[in-house]
């Protein structure tokens, strides 16, 4: 069957060619880009943006390349093997960045008062010991996956928000998310720090038991995009216009995902349904509406960062000496792609 | 103490090597063994010492061993068979350690040894650093610390070149002449058994059987006198007729075991 | 024909075995030299690849900060015990296969089944064991090692000669005896030789094992560099274990000497 479908198509192809052919002429020849990416749905405004044209409509022909760890993505740009690339910080990003190699140019997902996203989870033993507040992680034993990752940052800033000295937390770097869950299901560890769908699942377990969400507590800038500094020095107007379809596809994603009712429950309605197809070819595993309805974050409509934040990252790990200090945060941030950025740090 | 085989045989697998051979060694008597190659000497040798199973026909040994006696069937090898690692004396030594001897006894038996085999000299020398017969002195010492009932020598010359295996000879002569141990020396060097056993056991070729028992008829410590020397040329040509052909028929065959 | 008496002349030139002692130093500094030239004109970008310079002043301020003891100690800690405990498990099978023909008979089809499993692969199993503390990682280390010291063991002890083993019997030494006096000491070569490839095994191992829930270790700081893209750190983390790994084949060559002055 496959195979007939492919001469169909095929000959189709043929017969077509001699009438697009000029039709493709007549249009601006396409610049070829391509972004690194994680199949997440924190990826989900690029897919939107691709999907529905937006990149094609501003002369950009797109390829998607995925990679299954944040630190891939900002290398891969940073070795020009993609011109953008959309992710979390972490240590190594701003160690890259520090080289000179990553522009950031817009902002990705964060956490926002109101939209759960990652928690923070205790053992069951260790909650029913009286383990019931992130302001009690002094003297835990905590899973993350490695020492710089985002899940040791906000550790971090709950030390520096509630007075507790990081260095009293026994942090137990394991590598991958699995290995936490594993970590805190086997007892190995009082806590760890898990996004929400991975959360819920080890409660819903009895595993783990959720004490809060960092967005309750510790709001920040999650992940961005950038470009490799090349494409910003050389090609100013095609970064512009990338810009440009990712706010789209952002603002598509924030109206369908990220809309609340009068009493501030989210809702997933027709323009969510819309766009699960979307997400069910890019997103891996496979999302169905509930998981969705979970593990969307809340991303700023337009790509806004908060500046000051990315700021105060950057002082936290360099003073935990594992980013190079010589890296200043403004030789990397070009806030000149997106208007209005938010909480800009006072000169 | 004397050695006696009565009817025995040995078989590897299904490839007969022994066949019916008794003789005995009288207390004190030095026999020798020969016969062409793979007619079983090392074989019944090792049935003698007890480092093989007996099969067929029994090896006895009558007689009390001597006053002292640690070990009474002692075997020289062809290879020295020295520990690398162990000095001279330590090789003696290991031949000692476990019968439980004093201190003193034993430090007194390996100097009395290495003396009596010119070893006194080298006690601490590594075997790599001696020559081939200062090795097989090492071998001749620690065979005679425990003082042996019966001295069990599997080709001990044979990996020597000519000139050390003729010092070698006077020194076994000279030991002999002290010791008197009941010895089964196996060679295939028949100027060596004319030179210093009382009887010859000539065997034949596979399946080894007795072909003759010769006894040399001059005392072993006149033989080195010239008056001896066509006496014993004469017995060493009678030997080698015996064994000839068929030293000649194993030197073409085809080795497959 | 007076004319034609050539004196002979000498073709027996090179292929000899020998080596120059100062050559491999020189080409040390050559090559470290070349790096640094790359690095400075520009050649090598520090994005890639730090300059020797950065790798030195990375492994100084390790040493300052006093971390550099910390990693190492906590590394040596897990090399030494998961060592000692993989290589005596290790010696007694491998003797035991070595003697008796029951144990190589079982002996011989397990190890050459389990010796190829890729140890690395069994951690997240050995997490579950014993937990993400330090018994996984010292078993981590100890399984790498136990195969290898098996299997030299066991072909050392067998490769000691039998007619030592015979003269022993011959002169009646009881079957401890002759394992500790005569086996033990004529293995000790190809044994000594094991412990050349388990101590290097080790190395390779306690990285791996220190992937898992500990901060500390050259293995761990050789990742954590990794992943934050801290290239000078991870290239002075390389370098110190390349150093410890001189070190200890530098103690087996003294261990080797002393041993083995027969030889």
């Amino acid at each position: 069957m496959l195979s007939r479908r492919l001469l169909l198509a095929a000959f189709a192809a043929l017969l077509l060619s001699p009438f697009a052919a000029p039709f493709a002429a007549s249009a601006q020849p396409k610049d070829k880009v391509a972004i690194s990416a994680l199949p997440f749905i924190s990826t989900a405004p690029v897919f939107i943006a691709k999907e529905r044209g937006y990149f094609d409509a501003e002369g950009i022909d797109l390829d998607i390349k995925i990679f299954n760890a944040a630190q891939a993505v900002a290398v891969a740009v940073a070795s020009n093997d993609a011109d953008f690339g959309i992710t979390a910080f972490t240590g190594g990003f701003f160690n890259l960045a520090g080289k000179g190699a990553l522009k950031v140019v817009a902002a990705q997902s964060r956490e926002e008062p109101g939209y759960n996203f990652v928690a923070y989870v205790a053992s069951k033993k260790a909650y029913d010991a009286g383990f019931r507040s992130p302001k009690d992680f002094a003297g835990k034993s905590v899973a993350i996956t490695t020492v710089g990752s985002s899940f040791h940052y906000n550790l971090g800033m709950l030390a520096d928000k509630y007075g507790f000295k990081l260095d009293a937390v026994q942090m137990k770097p394991v590598q991958s998310i699995p290995n936490m869950m594993a970590a805190l299901s086997g007892g190995q560890v009082d806590a760890t720090i898990l996004p929400a769908n991975n959360a819920l699942k080890l409660e819903a377990d009895g595993a783990g038991k959720i004490i809060g969400w960092v967005h309750e507590h510790t709001p920040w800038q999650l992940g961005v995009l950038f470009a490799s500094s090349k494409i910003v020095k050389e090609k100013r107007p095609l970064v512009e216009r990338f810009v440009w379809a990712y706010q789209k596809g952002l603002a598509d994603y924030a109206a369908a995902f990220l809309a609340k009712d009068s009493q501030g429950n989210r809702m997933i309605g027709e323009k969510a349904l819309a766009l699960m197809p979307v997400l069910e070819k890019w997103v891996q595993p496979k999302p169905s509406i509930d998981t969705v309805k979970i593990a969307a974050n809340y991303m700023d409509p337009q790509g806004r960062l908060l500046v000051k934040n990315i700021y105060d990252q950057l002082a936290w790990y360099q003073a935990q000496g594992l980013v190079d200090k010589s890296v200043k945060a403004g030789d990397f941030l070009d806030l000149s792609f997106v208007k209005g950025h938010l909480d800009l740090p006072k000169k | 103490m004397q050695v006696v085989l009565d009817g025995v045989g040995y078989a590897y697998g299904d490839l007969p090597v022994l066949d019916g051979v008794s003789f005995s060694v009288a207390e004190g008597e030095t026999a020798a063994l020969i016969g062409p190659s793979g007619c079983g000497k090392s074989t019944l040798l090792n049935l003698v010492g007890g480092l093989l199973q007996q099969q067929v026909g029994r090896v006895s040994t009558p007689g009390a061993p001597p006053a002292g006696c640690l070990n009474p069937l002692t075997f020289v090898f062809q290879d020295f068979a020295l520990l690398p690692w162990r000095s001279v004396a330590g090789n003696v030594a290991l031949a000692l350690e476990h019968h439980g001897l004093g201190r003193k006894e034993r430090e007194g038996r390996i100097n009395e040894v290495l003396t009596l085999c010119g070893l006194a000299d080298f006690a601490d020398a590594l075997p790599r650093q001696l020559s081939g017969g200062m090795r097989q002195r090492v071998g001749i010492a620690r065979a005679i610390a425990v003082k042996p009932a019966v001295l069990l020598m599997d080709e001990p010359l044979s990996a020597l070149d000519a000139q050390t295996r003729e010092l070698l000879m006077e020194d076994l002569v000279a030991i002999w002449a002290r010791e008197r141990t009941t010895t089964l020396y196996v060679t295939h060097n028949l100027s060596e058994a004319v030179r210093l056993a009382d009887k010859v056991v000539v065997l034949s070729r596979r399946p080894g059987r007795i072909k003759r028992v010769v006894e040399v008829p001059v005392p072993v410590f006149e033989r080195h006198k010239l008056d001896h020397a066509a006496a014993l040329q004469a017995l060493q040509d009678e030997l080698w007729g015996l064994i000839k052909t068929e030293a000649q028929v194993a030197d073409r065959e085809v080795q497959d075991v | 024909m007076s004319e034609t008496q050539p004196t002979v002349t000498f073709r027996g030139r090179g292929f000899v075995p020998a080596t120059k002692r100062w050559a491999p130093w020189l080409a040390f500094v050559l090559i470290i030299a070349a790096w640094e030239f790359a690095s400075d004109t520009g050649l090598l970008p520090s994005l890639f690849m730090p300059s020797p310079h950065e790798v030195l002043l990375a492994l100084y301020s390790l040493l300052v900060d006093g971390k550099l003891f910390v990693h190492i100690g906590a590394s040596l800690q897990r090399i030494v015990g998961g060592w000692l405990l993989g290589s005596f498990a290790g010696l007694c099978f491998g003797f035991a296969m070595g003697i008796f023909v029951l144990a190589r008979s079982v002996g011989l089809p397990v190890v050459a089944a389990l010796f190829p499993i890729p140890k690395i692969a069994l951690l997240p199993l050995f997490i579950l064991w014993f937990g993400i503390g330090e018994p996984s990682k010292i078993a981590t280390i100890a399984l790498g090692v136990f195969f290898p010291t098996v299997v030299s063991t066991y072909s050392a002890v067998d490769n000691v000669p039998r007619n030592l083993i015979r003269m022993a019997q011959s002169f009646g030494l009881s079957t401890p005896a002759i394992v500790w006096k005569v086996i033990l000491p004529g293995a000790m070569p190809g044994i000594l030789s094991g412990f050349r490839i388990s101590s290097s095994i080790a190395l390779i191992l306690v990285v791996a094992a220190e992937m898992i829930g500990t901060q500390v270790g050259i293995g761990a700081f050789v990742l954590a560099a990794g992943n934050l893209m801290q290239t000078d750190q991870l290239v002075a983390g390389v370098v110190l274990l390349s150093l410890l790994g001189l070190t200890i084949s530098w103690l087996l060559g003294i261990a080797e000497k002393t041993l083995l002055r027969w030889r």
